[in-house]
């Protein structure tokens, strides 16, 4: 059973439509969510997070649907995006003592334990860190709840490679610990890398959602990297 | 609820907010209109509301592992902590003006509205206008400020100014009262004015959470 459903979700923009989208993310698994600029990857997660209204379809969480049971699915997953920056002015550690007493799973050694491992300084504000720390930041919170699902909006966009890479072998480690993560990209290399399923979105609509060893014996000509693969489906 | 507030207090609010609670005191001036210091109290909470949409609080807040009308809930109780400690002020200043300055000079020859019970009535109407006009008005799109607080900025001086002129209408004089002068009149003014704060606010709360679910953020 999958960690995280999604069923037939919908969202009309006057210039936008989320198309029935429908996947699966499953436990202990890298999901990468791929799709160029502007396919829908963010309304998809925003709608996955009741963050906006989806017109239709459905959202499980844990084999329970995220309507009716939102407190209790939001407790258990961490959300990170690269882009938005979380109270600029206040030290790291003023904002995790807010955030860590609405966690009843709140576990300060795993909280001690990823500050270190990230390099990050609690006595620094969000406006001190570097992009790559800044997802860092969000990850640290998600995984100091222990969160057993990541939903992560572009982490890696931004980044340099090397922070990338990095972020990736996180990713990596988390997965071998049984969390589920699912990553929205549209830096094809870092899905070749690590991840174990792929979702493709294309101007709207769900393409393919299947094990990342399927999609390239589906999609891929022979000798064709993943990236080759995706510039030539969109373009077809 | 403790946890939602201790969040709008250490990383939402200004610093401003709590400043402005001093203006409370402003009920101790004679020969001014009492009524502005809880105008100027509102002007902390607005900076408040500024400084938490520039932090991204509302999303922030939304992925937290609550209920979505709990993110409004944070933003009234705060908003209404804010009101009540200046609320606290006025009536200590306004007590002092009843009692030990009763018969002070600056107080009595003062041209201007008393500070008494039903000014403390005056001073509750102007919050629940904010609560009603802005705070409700806010979570219309949960991130435009400027509109709703130009309206209240228009009701709150009409606001001041009816209550200033409320005593020189024929037959209502007493609202001016000094000390314990028509003091069943004022507390029922007082009780009035509170009457008018919760009422206002409970139905700013139902519509604001109303309007926030509706919302893409």
């Amino acid at each position: 059973m999958s960690i995280v459903e999604v069923r037939g979700l919908t969202k009309k923009y006057p210039s936008f439509e989320l198309k029935a989208a429908s996947f699966g993310v499953e436990k202990g698994r890298i999901t990468g969510f791929i799709g160029r600029n502007g396919a829908g990857k963010t309304t998809t997660i925003k709608s996955m997070l009741n963050l906006v209204h989806p017109d239709g379809g459905e959202v499980d969480y844990f084999g329970k649907p995220l309507a009716g049971n939102e407190t209790e699915a939001k407790k258990r997953l961490g959300y990170s995006t690269g882009a938005v920056n979380w109270y600029q002015r206040k030290k790291i550690r003023d904002i995790v003592d807010v955030v860590k007493r609405f966690y009843d799973t709140w576990d300060d050694g795993a909280y001690r334990k990823y500050l270190e491992l990230f390099g990050l300084d609690e006595s620094k504000t969000p406006l001190e860190l570097s992009e790559g720390m800044k997802v860092k930041f969000n990850l640290l919170i998600a995984l100091s709840h222990r969160a057993e699902v990541l939903i992560l909006d572009e982490p890696t966009s931004g980044l340099d490679p090397f922070s990338r890479n990095e972020l990736l072998e996180v990713f990596t480690a988390l997965k071998q610990d049984g969390v589920a993560v699912f990553f929205s990209t549209h830096i094809i290399s870092g899905i070749e890398k690590c991840a174990d399923d792929i979702v493709y979105i294309s101007k709207g609509k769900i393409v393919a959602a299947m094990p990342k060893e399927d999609f390239v014996s589906r999609c891929s000509a022979p000798g064709e990297t993943l990236e080759d693969t995706m510039l030539r489906l969109e373009k077809e | 609820m403790r946890n939602i507030l201790l969040k709008e207090i250490k990383l939402s609010a200004s610093p401003l907010a709590f400043l402005f609670i001093a203006f409370g005191l402003m009920f101790l001036l004679p020969g001014y209109p009492v009524l502005c210091g809880a105008f100027f109290v509102t002007l902390g909470l607005f900076q408040s509301f500024q400084f938490a949409r520039e932090s991204n609080d509302t999303v922030f807040s939304a992925l937290l592992p609550i209920a979505k009308k709990d993110v409004v809930k944070g933003r009234f109780l705060f908003t209404c902590f804010i009101e009540l400690c200046a609320l606290l002020l006025m009536a200590v200043s306004a007590v002092l003006r009843m009692t030990v300055f009763v018969n002070a000079a600056p107080y009595v020859t003062n041209a201007l509205m008393n500070a008494n019970l039903f000014a403390l009535a005056g001073a509750l109407v102007i919050f629940a206008l904010f609560n009603l006009i802005f705070v409700c008005g806010f979570y219309k799109t949960a991130y435009k400020l400027g509109k709703p607080f130009v309206t209240f900025i228009i009701a709150a001086f009409v606001t001041v100014g009816a209550f200033e002129a409320a005593h020189h209408v024929p037959g209502l004089g007493a609202l001016n009262a000094f000390g314990a002068e028509h003091i069943g009149l004022q507390l029922i003014c007082l009780a009035a004015g509170m009457a008018v704060y919760a009422g206002v606010t409970a139905a700013a709360y139902a519509k604001a959470c109303a309007r926030f679910e509706k919302i893409d953020l």
